[in-house]
C-alpha cells in the first residue's frame, strides 16, 4: 500500500475522534475544572499524612492529626463529586461521537448498497460495523478519562512532592519518568500485536462461523478432515497472535513496574538522605503514600487506557472508516424530453472475465407503449431493467431516457420496482407517498382503487396508522411498492418481476391500471400472462435477444414456444 | 467432577508448562506483595531510628549508622525490600506473559479439539444446537474456558494479598482490622446496587440499538428501490432516527455508572482514612511505629481489593460454565465408520459405467438384467446392479420405511406432503442421519461399515438449500472431490477464460446448468463466494453441480431443483434422467413433474411408505393426486420460479455464505 493511500485512510479514521474533541469546547472545559478538584486528594495526601504524622499523632496532638485525616476525607468526597461530573461530561462528548460512527457506518451501507444495486448483501458487515462503533465508544470514554485522569494526578504529585520535600520529588520523578518511556516506546509494538490479534480472531470467528452453518453440506461431501484442517490453521493463527500479543504485554507490565516500584526502593535508600535534610519520618511517609497511593495507581490506568483502549480505539476506528464510503460524485441530473427507452448497441458484463449478459442490444420502446420482457431465469431480465432504468451503465453503447443518458435522467423521470418490495417502518402513508410526497387524499385513494389495494388499506389500520413490514405478506408489500410507483410522476414505469407475489388476477389487474395510466410500461414478466398482455414482448435467452408480438414469438421462437407451453398449469386429472 | 471441569483440567494439563509458571509467579508475587508494605515500614523504622540514634554524632557516625542499616544492622529490612520489588516486578511481567501464553494454548487445545469433534458429527450436531450456538460454543466459550488456569491463579493472586493484609493487619492491631471491615462490608453493598440498577437501563438502550440495526437490514434489502429513487441519504437518516432515543437511554447509563463509581470509588479511600486515623491514635499513644502505620495504611488498600475478588469469583463461574457448555457439544455423538469398500465396476470413478453395468463381487445374483425402472422393486437382489439401495426394516425419528429397495442405475421419486418424512428418508439413504432400527446397504454393504472415503466417493447430495463452502465458486463445486481445491484437482485447466475450472468441475456445472451464470460472474470459477450474488435458483444450481462432480454411485436430491424455474428445471430433469454415468437417483421432489420422470415412485404418508410404483399407476389414486395439490407445495402449477425460493437468501445464510471465504 502506498504511503498517500495509508496516510488519506488514516486521516479519515481520526477525522471523527478529532470533531469530537472539537465540537463541544464547553464540556472540554467542564471536564478539565473537575479534573482539578478531582486531583486535589493526589495532592493532599502526602502533606495530609506527613502533618497527620509529625504535628499530630508523633506530636502527641492527636487532635491535629485527626483534623489533618478529616481534611483528607473531605478532599475524597469532594474528588468523589467531581469524578461523578467528569463521567458525565465525558458521556457528553462520547455519545456524539458515537452518533458520528454510527452515521458513517449507516450512511456508507446504505449509499453502497444503492451503488450496487442491492448486488452484494452485507448486513453481517453491518451488523459487525455497529458492534464496533460500540466498541469505539466505549475505548473513547476510557481513553480521555484515564488519560485526563493520569495527567492531573501527576501534575498534583510533582505539586505536593515539590512543596513537601524537593529532595523526595528527585528521588522518585526520574525512575517514573524512565518507566513512562519505556512504556510509550512499547506503544507501537503493542499496538501492532493487539491489531493482529483482532485481525485473526475475527478470521477464525467468521471461519468457525461459517464451518457451522455448512455441517451438513460438508458431511456430504465428505470434506470433514480438509475443513477441519482448515479450521486448524485458522485455530492456530489466532493462537500465535495471541501469544505475540501476551510477550508485548508482558513489555508493557514491565514498564509499569520500573514506573511504579522503583521510585519506592529509591525513597527507601535515600531516607537518611532525606532525613538528614530536615525531614521527619511523617514525610518520608507522606513522600512514600504519593508514589504508591497516588502515582503507581495513575501509572497503572494510563498504561490500561492508551494500552488496551486506545490501541483498540485506532483499530475499531481504521474499520469502521473503511466502512464508510466518500461522498458520490455529484451526477448531472438531466430532465428528459418524454418517456421513450431506446438502447444503441448496449453491452454488459458484471466483471472484466465475465461472459457478457447483455450484447450489442438495440431496443427502442416508444413513449406509451407496454413492453413485456421474457426469458428463463438468469437470462438478464433484471440487468436489462437495470439498465433501462440507469441503475447500471452500459460497458458500451448508451442506454437513453427521453433522449438523455438514463443514468444521467432524474429520480423522478422513471421509477424501477423490483421483485423484493421495500416497505419501511412509518405509517403507509409515508410509505405510498414516497415518490409523490405531497399527494393529496384524493389522489391517493383514486391509486389505491385502481390498483385494488383497498383491502391492504383497510387491514394496516388506515393510511396514518403506524405500519410494520414483518407484518405484510410479500404480495401486500408489493402491492405497497406498486401503488407508491402509479402515485410517482414517473413516465417511465420498469416492473421487475415486481408483481411476483400477487395472485394471477390481482396481477392483471394491477398490470392494466399501469397500462391505463399513461408513459412508458416496461414489464420483467414472471409469468406469461404478462407477456399476452402486452403490445410488445422482448425474449431474453442469454446473448439471444428478440422482440415481437406475443403471437409472432410462438411461431418463430421455440424458446417461446417453449415457455408458453410450460407455463400453462398442468391438467391435475 | 463435572464433564466440563475434567475437560478444562485436561487442556490446562496438556498446555505445557505455561500453567505452573502462570500459578508460581501469580503466589510468589502474591506473597512479595504482601510482604513490602510491612518490609517498608519496617526499613522506615530501622532508618529513621538509626538516624536519631546518631543525630547527635558526626557526619561520619550518620553513614556509619547507614551502611549500618543496610549491611543488616538494621535487620536486614532494606536489602529485603529490594529482593521483594524485584521479586514483584519479575512475578507480575512473567504473570502477564504466562497468563497470555496459557489462556492462548488452553483455548486453541479446546477449540481444535471442539471443531474435530462437530464437524465429525455433522448434521447431528446442528440437529441438537442452532448453528449459531454452535459457533458461539466453540469461539467465544472456548476462549472463557481457556482462561479458567488465569482466573484460578488471578484469584490466589488477590486473595493471598487480601487475606494476608487483614491477617497482618490484625497482627500489628486489631482495631485497625475493624476500621478496614466497616469499609470492605461497604463495598459489597456498593456493589449490589451497581448491579441492580444496569442491567434494566441497558434493556432500553439495546432496544433502540436493535430498532437501528432491523431499520438498516430493511433499507438493505430495498437497495434496488433506493438506488432507483436516489433517496440513499433520506433512507440513512431514516434508520438513523432512533438515535436520539439510543443517546437518552445511553446517557442514563452513564448517569448510573457515573453515581455507582463515585460509591465505589470512595469506599477505599475511606477505609484508608479510617484506618489511618485509628493507627493515627495508637501512633500517639506509643503503640505503632510510624513504619507500622505506613504498613497499615497499605494493608489498608490492600485488603479493599476483595471487591475485585468478586468479579474474579463470576469469572471462574463463567469459565466453568463455559467448559460445561464445550463438554455438551464433545457429548454428541460422531457417527462410527467402516473400513470395507465398494465392490463392482465403479468403484472409486464417478463415470463410465452404464446402468446396465454388470455388478460383480459377493453380490449373489449377479448379473441379473436390470429392471432399474421395475415399479414395485420388491426387497430382494433380483434387481440388483451398481448403486442398489436396500433398505431393511428401516425406522428413525417418526419415520418407517420397513423394506425398500431402490434399484441400481433408477430414476426413484420419493413425493410426500411436507412433514411426512422425504428430507429423512434422504439423509438416511446419504447417511447424514442413522436409522434407530435397521439397516441400509449400498451394494449389499451396510453403509456404517463403508469407510468414510469409500461413502461419500460413493454417495452424492443436492440440497434444497445448500451451503456453499471454499473460497472461490469453483471451490465450493469442487468440495467432494477428493483433492483439495488449492492443489489442483486432477487434469490442467482448459484453455479460455481465466480462472476456468477443472474439467470435471466444469462437466458437473454444464450438467446442472451452473455454467452459463458462473461464466457470468465478474471472475467466473474464480469468482470468491462473498463477491458471487446468488439467488436462491441458482444457489440449487451449484449445490447439484457439486453432487453431480461427488457422486460415485448415488446422487440423492433433497428438493434440489424447488428454486429453479420451469425451463432450467426440465433442462436440469433431462440431464438427471439420461445421466451418462448411470449413477442411481434418489429424488425427493414435490413436482409432478419429476414424479413423471421417475421410473419409480415411493409416496410417503405420513411417515410410512403409502405406496410404491409407477406415477401412472398411482396418479389413479385421488389421494395421490391431492399431494400436488397441497397448499404447502405451491400450486399444482408450481412449475414458475417459486416466487419465495428465487430472492437472495436468508440473512442468516447470507452470512454464513460471505463468511466462507
Amino acid at each position: 500500500m502506498t504511503t498517500p493511500g495509508t496516510t488519506a485512510r488514516r486521516g479519515t479514521a481520526t477525522a471523527p475522534l478529532r470533531r469530537a474533541l472539537r465540537r463541544h469546547p464547553h464540556q472540554l472545559a467542564r471536564i478539565a475544572a473537575w479534573s482539578v478538584l478531582e486531583a486535589v486528594p493526589a495532592f493532599l495526601i502526602g502533606h495530609a499524612v506527613a502533618r497527620a504524622i509529625e504535628d499530630g499523632f508523633a506530636a502527641g496532638r492527636p487532635a491535629t492529626g485527626l483534623a489533618w485525616l478529616a481534611a483528607l476525607g473531605a478532599a475524597w468526597l469532594l474528588a468523589a463529586v467531581a469524578a461523578r461530573q467528569i463521567v458525565l461530561a465525558v458521556a457528553a462528548v462520547a455519545e456524539p461521537f458515537r452518533d458520528d460512527l454510527l452515521a458513517v457506518v449507516v450512511h456508507g451501507a446504505v449509499r453502497r448498497a444503492a451503488a450496487t444495486a442491492g448486488a452484494r448483501r452485507d448486513s453481517a458487515a453491518v451488523t459487525r460495523a455497529g458492534l464496533q462503533v460500540e466498541l469505539a465508544r466505549d475505548a473513547f470514554a476510557a481513553v480521555v478519562t484515564t488519560v485526563r485522569g493520569f495527567a492531573f494526578t501527576v501534575l498534583s504529585v510533582v505539586l505536593g512532592l515539590l512543596t513537601l520535600a524537593p529532595g523526595a520529588a528527585a528521588l522518585v520523578l526520574p525512575p517514573f519518568a524512565a518507566g513512562l518511556g519505556l512504556f510509550l516506546a512499547s506503544l507501537p509494538a503493542l499496538a501492532r500485536g493487539q491489531r493482529a490479534f483482532l485481525v485473526a480472531d475475527e478470521r477464525l470467528a467468521e471461519a468457525t462461523t461459517a464451518t457451522m452453518g455448512g455441517l451438513r453440506d460438508i458431511a456430504a461431501c465428505g470434506a470433514e478432515e480438509r475443513e477441519g484442517e482448515r479450521l486448524a490453521a485458522r485455530v492456530a493463527e489466532q493462537a500465535r497472535a495471541a501469544r505475540a500479543l501476551a510477550r508485548v504485554t508482558a513489555v508493557r507490565t514491565a514498564a509499569l513496574a520500573v514506573g511504579g516500584w522503583l521510585p519506592v526502593l529509591l525513597l527507601l535508600a535515600g531516607t537518611p538522605w532525606l532525613l538528614r535534610g530536615g525531614a521527619g519520618a511523617g514525610v518520608v511517609v507522606g513522600a512514600l503514600a504519593y508514589v504508591t497511593q497516588s502515582l503507581a495507581p495513575a501509572l497503572g490506568g494510563f498504561v490500561q487506557g492508551l494500552g488496551v483502549s486506545g490501541v483498540r480505539l485506532a483499530a475499531t476506528l481504521d474499520r469502521i472508516a473503511a466502512s464508510g464510503t466518500e461522498e458520490a460524485p455529484p451526477v448531472p441530473r438531466l430532465r428528459p424530453e418524454g418517456a421513450e427507452v431506446r438502447l444503441r448497441g448496449v453491452a454488459f458484463a458484471y466483471g472484466p472475465h465475465a461472459r457478457p449478459v447483455v450484447a450489442d442490444l438495440d431496443l427502442r420502446v416508444p413513449e406509451g407503449e407496454h413492453l413485456a420482457v421474457v426469458g428463463p431465469s438468469g437470462a438478464g431480465k433484471s440487468t436489462l431493467a437495470a439498465l433501462v432504468s440507469g441503475l447500471l451503465r452500459p460497458d458500451a453503447g448508451e442506454a437513453l431516457i427521453g433522449g438523455v443518458p438514463a443514468a444521467c435522467a432524474a429520480p423522478s423521470a422513471r421509477v424501477l420496482i423490483p421483485q423484493e418490495a421495500y416497505v419501511f417502518r412509518g405509517t403507509l402513508r409515508d410509505n405510498l407517498t414516497y415518490l409523490a410526497p405531497r399527494a393529496p387524499d384524493g389522489e391517493l385513494g383514486r391509486a389505491v382503487a385502481a390498483l385494488g389495494a383497498e383491502d391492504l388499506v383497510e387491514a394496516a389500520g388506515g393510511y396514518d396508522a403506524p405500519l410494520d413490514p414483518a407484518v405484510l405478506s410479500a404480495g401486500q408489500r408489493q402491492l405497497v411498492a406498486l401503488v407508491r410507483a402509479y402515485l410517482s410522476p414517473a413516465r417511465l414505469v420498469v416492473l421487475d418481476e415486481a408483481t411476483s407475489c400477487l395472485d394471477p388476477a390481482a396481477e392483471a389487474r394491477v398490470e392494466r391500471a399501469f397500462a391505463r395510466r399513461g408513459g412508458t410500461l416496461v414489464v420483467v414478466a414472471h409469468r406469461i400472462t404478462s407477456a399476452r398482455r402486452a403490445g410488445r414482448v422482448l425474449l431474453m435467452d442469454g446473448p439471444d435477444v428478440r422482440a415481437g408480438t406475443h403471437d409472432e414469438l410462438v411461431r418463430t421462437a421455440p424458446l417461446y414456444a417453449d415457455l408458453v407451453g410450460h407455463w400453462q398449469p398442468e391438467p391435475v386429472s | 467432577m463435572r464433564a466440563g471441569d475434567r475437560l478444562v483440567m485436561d487442556a490446562v494439563r496438556r498446555g505445557g508448562p505455561w500453567p505452573v509458571v502462570l500459578a508460581v509467579t501469580a503466589v510468589a508475587g502474591a506473597a512479595a506483595e504482601l510482604a513490602l508494605p510491612y518490609a517498608a515500614g519496617r526499613t522506615v523504622d530501622a532508618l529513621t531510628g538509626a538516624f536519631a540514634g546518631g543525630a547527635t554524632e558526626s557526619s561520619a557516625g550518620v553513614v556509619t549508622g547507614l551502611e549500618e542499616a543496610f549491611a543488616g544492622g538494621a535487620g536486614g529490612w532494606p536489602a529485603a525490600c529490594v529482593a521483594l520489588v524485584a521479586c514483584v516486578m519479575v512475578c507480575e511481567s512473567v504473570g502477564v506473559w504466562a497468563r497470555g501464553a496459557s489462556g492462548a494454548r488452553a483455548a486453541a487445545l479446546l477449540r481444535r479439539r471442539v471443531l474435530r469433534h462437530v464437524l465429525g458429527a455433522g448434521p447431528a450436531a446442528t440437529r441438537r444446537f442452532p448453528e449459531g450456538e454452535l459457533a458461539t460454543r466453540a469461539g467465544l466459550n472456548a476462549e472463557e474456558a481457556g482462561r479458567a488456569p488465569e482466573t484460578v491463579t488471578g484469584a490466589l493472586a488477590l486473595l493471598v494479598p487480601t487475606a494476608g493484609a487483614l491477617v497482618a493487619l490484625t497482627l500489628i492491631h486489631p482495631a485497625l482490622t475493624v476500621a478496614l471491615a466497616a469499609g470492605i462490608v461497604l463495598v459489597l453493598l456498593v456493589l449490589r446496587g451497581f448491579l441492580r440498577t444496569t442491567t434494566a437501563i441497558a434493556g432500553g438502550y439495546q432496544e433502540a440499538q436493535g430498532e437501528i440495526v432491523a431499520r438498516l437490514v430493511g433499507a438493505l434489502d430495498g437497495a434496488r428501490t433506493i438506488a432507483a429513487a436516489g433517496t440513499a441519504d433520506r433512507e440513512a437518516d431514516r434508520v438513523l432516527a432512533p438515535l436520539e432515543r439510543l443517546r437518552r437511554h445511553g446517557l442514563a447509563l452513564w448517569r448510573a455508572n457515573a453515581s455507582a463509581g463515585v460509591r465505589a470509588g470512595l469506599v477505599v479511600p475511606l477505609a484508608e482514612v479510617a484506618v489511618l486515623a485509628a493507627g493515627g491514635l495508637l501512633l500517639a499513644s506509643g503503640e505503632l511505629t510510624v513504619g507500622e502505620l505506613y504498613a497499615a495504611a497499605r494493608y489498608a488498600v490492600l485488603g479493599s481489593a476483595l471487591s475485585t475478588g468478586l468479579g474474579l469469583a463470576g469469572a471462574l463461574a463463567r469459565a466453568r460454565s463455559a467448559g460445561a457448555r464445550l463438554a455438551d457439544l464433545l457429548a454428541i455423538p460422531r457417527p462410527a465408520y467402516g473400513a470395507r469398500g465398494l465392490t463392482g465396476p465403479p468403484a472409486a470413478s464417478n463415470g463410465g459405467t452404464s446402468p446396465t453395468g454388470t455388478p460383480s463381487g459377493g453380490m449373489s445374483t449377479a448379473g441379473a438384467p436390470n429392471g432399474g425402472m421395475s415399479p414395485t422393486g420388491t426387497p430382494g437382489r433380483e434387481a440388483w446392479s451398481p448403486g442398489t439401495l436396500e433398505f431393511r426394516g428401516v425406522a428413525a425419528h417418526g419415520l418407517a420405511v420397513g423394506d425398500l429397495v431402490v434399484p441400481g442405475g433408477s430414476v426413484t421419486a420419493v413425493v410426500g406432503r411436507s412433514g411426512s418424512g422425504k428430507s429423512l428418508l434422504t439423509a438416511l439413504a446419504a447417511r447424514l442421519a442413522d436409522p434407530e432400527r435397521g439397516t441400509i446397504l449400498l451394494d449389499g454393504v451396510p453403509l456404517p461399515e463403508l469407510s468414510h472415503d469409500e461413502l461419500r466417493r460413493a454417495i452424492g447430495c443436492a440440497f434444497d438449500r445448500p451451503v456453499l463452502v471454499g473460497d472461490t465458486i469453483g471451490d465450493a463445486i469442487a468440495l467432494g472431490l477428493p483433492v483439495a481445491p488449492s492443489e489442483g484437482v486432477a487434469g490442467a485447466p482448459p484453455a479460455g477464460l481465466p480462472g476456468a475450472p477443472p474439467g470435471g468441475v466444469a462437466a458437473a456445472a454444464a450438467a446442472a446448468r451452473a455454467d452459463g451464470f458462473v461464466e457470468r460472474l465478474p471472475q467466473g470459477y474464480a469468482t470468491p463466494l462473498p463477491d458471487a450474488p446468488l439467488s436462491g435458483g441458482e444457489r440449487q444450481r451449484i449445490g447439484l453441480a457439486r453432487a453431480f462432480a461427488q457422486a460415485g454411485r448415488l446422487l440423492v436430491l433433497d428438493d434440489a431443483t424447488s428454486s429453479l424455474d420451469t425451463v432450467t428445471e426440465r433442462q436440469v430433469g433431462r440431464a438427471l434422467t439420461a445421466d451418462p454415468a448411470g449413477r442411481t437417483r434418489l429424488i425427493a421432489a414435490h413436482r409432478v413433474a419429476t414424479a413423471a420422470r421417475a421410473g419409480l415412485v415411493v409416496w410417503l404418508d405420513d411417515g410410512t411408505v403409502r405406496a410404491k410404483g409407477t406415477h401412472a399407476d398411482l396418479w389413479r389414486d385421488p389421494a395421490y393426486r391431492a399431494v400436488f395439490q397441497d397448499p404447502a407445495f405451491g400450486e399444482p402449477s408450481s412449475d414458475q420460479e417459486t416466487p419465495h425460493a428465487d430472492k437472495p437468501t436468508s440473512p442468516k445464510r447470507a452470512v454464513a455464505q460471505e463468511k466462507t471465504s
